[in-house]
């Protein structure tokens, strides 16, 4: 078994996939598998309390022992696995979606209007992502909907800005000029010209922003203020967990630890996706600076 | 001349932030269906006749835009108005708050800084392979680990297991975490710009002249690398709100952040409004000092 898994590693590695990168993406993987199939997988109900069998440890009943009201923590991480990538995904994906698009609109429209667009995306950026994301929950309340947009209104900049230093180093292209020669308009040669060739720059900064985005959730339900409370996330399990440190320390490694693999294989994945679509990566790979471990 | 039209915009700029940020605290916290008034009702027994009263003396019967004018001239004045949980005024509370937040963001800051310097000149002058490696290490160390999550670990380790520090209160530990996490977000380019700056021809000509490995790192080193320092220490700076913010929370320090946390918890509007417009404003400040400073160090950046 252990010879087959070296051997695919090798393979992997051959084929131009670091090994910890290999690693990294089979953790997230086996992450999304479980949070695809939580329901089914979770041995109990996530919110059902025994109070017969609070704080215990973890044995054959339960696998990881129950919480503070009795609730079984293995199938609380199972469910939470579903909300934190549900959330996380989410949210990256509306960042994505309200930076590049609104940015890219601005940019198409002209100077004023883009003079207006960037100011007002300057000011969301000047507050510190976590800050923005509790004001936008006290405004929309919690839950997942709204947390996934506190998210993605927070990452916005982050494409916004990408987008537009994309967008003008696109535009200076004679494939562009072309193209507005033969009359193209600024909607037209945006999206079908331009477009398509920002994919790879938004992409990779859709790759850095998820991990964040994973981990600005978790501190929100670690305050209170993430999905709610029917719905397990990690985040929720580390506060609750934290107030019954003393008599129930066991509840609080598993989601530590699931929080910690998840954004530490999203952020190495993240890296390597950046280093892989950097359009200078032959320039840079020639001089001898050695290759970034993180 | 030039520069000091820059400096000029670059307040400008900040000025504008500044009023940006004033403009969405106050009219994102009121998005919220239903006012104060109608949440007090919820809870006791007030006529409509007291609502209606209740509303003319908070003003909240006048327009949106009337509100935000008298608010934010009041604030400008430092009066933020009154608590609706605790009835004193919200200055007062912030007042109360911020000497807590100022020392722990502080001292993590500076930890962070110390460590982050001491690391990457250490690696640089050296060439030790051990100290290359804790650079890497603590780099990988912030990008993996979330702040809260290590703190959580570190009290459940170091208080329950090992009984070393009582779970709650004293700054040590949180500091710790703080420190090095923002240590790990500087050290790498730190330590790639100190790493190209010890190659330069006139740390070389130093060296053969004999100056003391002291004194080349003092005076030839640290200088080439202030301008990425002053451009790290405000990605630094905006991760520390967040840092603050838990750690606050999970260690039970009575600063800005824990009071943010309770008052959005009990829905405490004047206090949620006054302490975000505070923390982010302030960091506007800052962030503009940083641009400034690194726009005198390094001229080039003039526009």
């Amino acid at each position: 078994m252990s010879l087959v898994l070296t051997t695919a590693v090798r393979r992997a590695a051959w084929a131009g996939l670091p090994a910890p990168a290999l690693v990294a993406a089979a953790a997230v993987l086996a992450l999304a598998v479980i949070g695809a199939a939580a329901p089914m997988i979770a041995p109990y109900d996530p919110l059902d309390q025994d109070l017969l069998a609070l704080n215990q440890m973890p044995d054959a009943v339960h696998w990881l022992g129950t919480d503070h009201i009795g609730r079984d923590v293995l199938s609380r991480l199972v469910m939470g696995t579903r909300t934190t990538l549900l959330v996380g995904v989410g949210g990256a994906a509306a960042a994505f979606a309200i930076g590049a698009g609104l940015g890219l609109l601005a940019l198409a429209l002209g100077r004023i209007v883009e003079g207006l667009v960037f100011g007002a995306i300057d000011v969301v950026r000047a507050m510190p992502g976590v800050l923005l994301a509790l004001l936008l929950i006290v405004a929309l309340g919690a839950g997942v909907v709204p947390v996934t947009i506190a998210l993605g209104i927070s990452f916005a900049p982050f494409f916004a800005h990408v987008a537009r230093a994309a967008y003008q180093r696109e535009m200076a292209q004679d494939y562009v000029t072309a193209a507005r020669m033969f009359g193209g308009g600024p909607l037209h040669v945006l999206s079908l010209h331009v477009a398509p060739n920002l994919v790879g720059v938004l992409v990779t900064q859709a790759a850095i922003i998820l991990p964040r985005c994973i981990v600005t959730e978790s501190v929100l339900s670690f305050l209170g203020l993430g999905a709610s409370p029917d719905a397990p996330t990690w985040g929720r399990m580390v506060a609750d967990a934290s107030r019954y440190i003393e008599v129930a320390p066991h509840t609080i490694l598993a989601p530590v630890l699931a929080i910690i693999v998840l954004t530490a294989s999203l952020s190495l994945l993240g890296d390597h996706v950046r280093q892989r679509l950097d359009p200078l990566r032959h320039v840079r790979r020639q001089s001898p600076v050695e290759e970034p471990t993180s | 001349m030039k520069q000091s039209i820059d400096i000029g915009l670059r307040l400008v700029k900040a000025l504008g932030q500044a009023l940006g940020i004033v403009v969405l605290v106050f009219f994102l916290s009121r998005i919220v269906p239903g006012d104060t008034v109608d949440m007090l009702a919820a809870q006791g027994d007030l006529t409509e006749s007291q609502q209606q009263a209740m509303r003319h003396s908070l003003g909240l019967d006048r327009s949106a835009v009337q509100q935000f004018v008298s608010w934010a001239a009041a604030a400008a004045h430092g009066d933020f108005g009154e608590s609706l949980r605790f009835k004193r005024p919200v200055a007062d509370m912030l007042a109360t708050a911020l000497p807590t937040t100022l020392v722990f963001a502080g001292l993590s800051f500076l930890v962070g800084v110390g460590l982050a310097f001491g690391l990457a000149v250490g690696a640089v002058m050296t060439q030790s392979r051990a100290i290359t490696a804790l650079v890497d290490a603590v780099n990988v160390w912030s990008i993996a680990l979330p702040t809260f999550c290590v703190g959580v670990v570190g009290i459940l380790v170091l208080s329950v297991w090992l009984g070393w520090l009582p779970v709650l209160g004293g700054m040590l530990l949180p500091v710790l975490i703080i420190g090095i996490d923002s240590a790990g977000q500087m050290v790498k380019p730190l330590h790639e710009e100190l790493r190209e700056a010890a190659t330069s021809a006139h740390v070389r000509t130093a060296r053969a002249k004999g100056v003391s490995a002291l004194r080349v790192a003092l005076v030839h080193l640290l200088p080439a690398a202030l301008p990425v320092a002053l451009a790290l220490s405000g990605l630094v700076l905006a991760g520390l709100v967040a840092g603050t913010l838990t750690m606050e929370v999970l260690f039970g320090l009575p600063g800005i952040g824990s009071l943010t946390l309770s008052a959005i918890h009990g829905r405490d509007y004047p206090v949620i409004q006054a302490a975000i417009v505070v923390i982010a404003v302030a960091l506007v400040a800052i962030n503009s000092v940083i641009d400034i400073l690194h726009r005198l160090i390094d001229p080039r950046l003039a526009t």
